[in-house]
């Protein structure tokens, strides 16, 4: 499968437009899409891609987790998708729910998930191929998933706190008005019930942004090493929690360190902000 | 729930009876033609108020003329990253609000934005589903107080 640099840890985990617009009927391979704007798949996609939505469809309805196993293995099932099916996630804002998306397929074990750089943005920009056509594909039967992999690529609080106070790398993918503590949402977005600014104890602050270049792919691994692994000091083996606000754009970033440079026992803390800003006691610093 | 204007009572009635495949498909569709409203060559208005906010991705302009007997009439301006739900909430409420007065206007209650777009739509992150209505309002409201400080100053 054609990637766009072999300088990566794991050049596979990415495709470029150029691949895909020549594969989209391939057999093994499903295209996902994954947005932020809950309508926007609907305004037209690429051709024979399917839908997956963060809320509805990889998150509980009631507790604030992700879906059980077996509704997983639904949500494959009626989309076609088997345990050798290559994933293609792509999606709005630089891939930050595309890559949401791909880490709560790992999270269930999925272990053929790849990103097309550049997103929708670049695509659409591309004037490649776009239709408001809804695939259709056989279902399967997508065996339910013994396990989620939670304790090998996500973190909860206590053991975020942990990282903290162990002096482990903490990385705050938030803008710098939020690790500041000045703001406590996103700039251009409305608050969304945080109590307090700031963040965890000891994390470095590097904006998920960081990693990518104006059109929304990805830097080069060497620009990449210079950011994580000589400006934060980020080694292989060595466990390390990103986060943000609800864990999407910190997805993005986990997605950078696993796959483009390698680095393992990388967890996401998905409970992020709006967890860390509104538990009782937590210890947050500002400025 | 409170009393709509007849155009935005049809708009309404129109999404309740829809499953919620073809909410999706009607409201697409209502975003596929925000951009017909935009201001069109030599036309006037009474304010015009562009302006990025926090509440929303990308600029919003609105664009309001009150004609002779005292009927507000709407034009807006999106810019490329507004969202889909935003856009289809334009089109809605530059059509449903057409023709009636910027007190009218002020007093609708929002309560009819989630009947158009339906409880799956409404989450975390579609707060900007009343924001063209707050900007609407809000335009309505400088007005009729400017209307109001124009009338004390002549009394």
């Amino acid at each position: 499968m054609s990637t766009t640099s072999t300088e990566y840890a794991h050049p596979e985990a990415l495709v470029d437009a150029d691949w895909l617009e020549k594969h989209l009927t391939d057999d093994g391979v499903r295209i996902v899409e994954s947005n932020e704007d809950i309508l926007l798949y609907d305004t037209g996609h690429i051709p024979g891609a399917v839908h997956i939505d963060w809320r509805t469809d990889l998150q509980d309805a009631v507790i604030r987790d992700y879906i059980s196993p077996d509704k997983f293995a639904e949500l494959c099932s009626r989309n076609g998708i088997t345990p050798d099916t290559t994933c293609i996630f792509y999606g709005d804002k630089a891939n930050w729910w595309a890559c949401y998306a791909l880490w709560a397929f790992r999270l269930f074990g999925h272990e053929k998930v790849k990103i097309l750089n550049g997103g929708r943005d670049k695509w659409k920009a591309e004037g490649r191929p776009m239709t408001r056509e809804i695939p259709k594909y056989p279902a399967t039967n997508y065996p339910v998933p013994a396990r989620r992999f939670d304790k090998e690529i996500r973190a909860f609080a206590d053991e975020a706190l942990a990282q903290s106070k162990a002096g482990k790398p903490l990385i705050d993918v938030r803008s710098p008005g939020e690790f500041k503590g000045e703001i406590t949402h996103m700039p251009e977005y409305p608050q969304e019930g945080v109590l307090r600014g700031g963040h965890i104890p000891g994390a470095k602050s590097v904006p998920w942004k960081t990693a990518t270049n104006e059109d929304s792919t990805f830097k080069s691994a060497p620009e990449l090493a210079k950011i994580y692994l000589e400006g934060c000091g980020l080694r292989p083996g060595t466990d390390t929690v990103v986060y943000c606000r609800i864990g999407e754009r910190s997805s993005h970033t986990w997605f950078v360190l696993t796959y483009l440079l390698g680095l393992d026992n990388v967890r996401n803390y998905d409970g992020s902000w709006t967890e860390w800003g509104n538990k009782v006691g937590a210890p947050i610093e500002r400025g | 729930m409170g009393t709509y204007p007849p155009k935005l009572e049809a708009i309404i009635n129109l999404f309740e009876s829809l499953p919620e495949v073809e909410r999706r498909e009607t409201l697409v569709s209502y975003a596929d033609n925000a951009k017909k409203q935009e201001p069109r060559p030599g036309e006037k208005f009474t304010l015009e108020d562009i302006r990025k906010d926090e509440e929303c991705a990308d600029t919003v302009g609105v664009y309001l003329q009150v004609d002779d007997e005292g009927k507000a009439h709407f034009r807006m301006t999106l810019g490329p990253e507004v969202q889909t739900l935003t856009r289809a909430m334009t089109a809605i409420l530059c059509k449903g609000l057409d023709g009636r007065t910027p007190q009218e206007i002020l007093d609708l209650p929002s309560d009819f934005v989630t009947r158009i777009v339906g409880s799956e739509l409404v989450r975390v992150r579609s707060q900007t589903i009343y924001y063209v209505l707050s900007r609407i309002k809000g335009i309505c409201k400088v007005y009729l107080d400017r209307q109001r400080l124009a009338e004390s100053q002549v009394a």
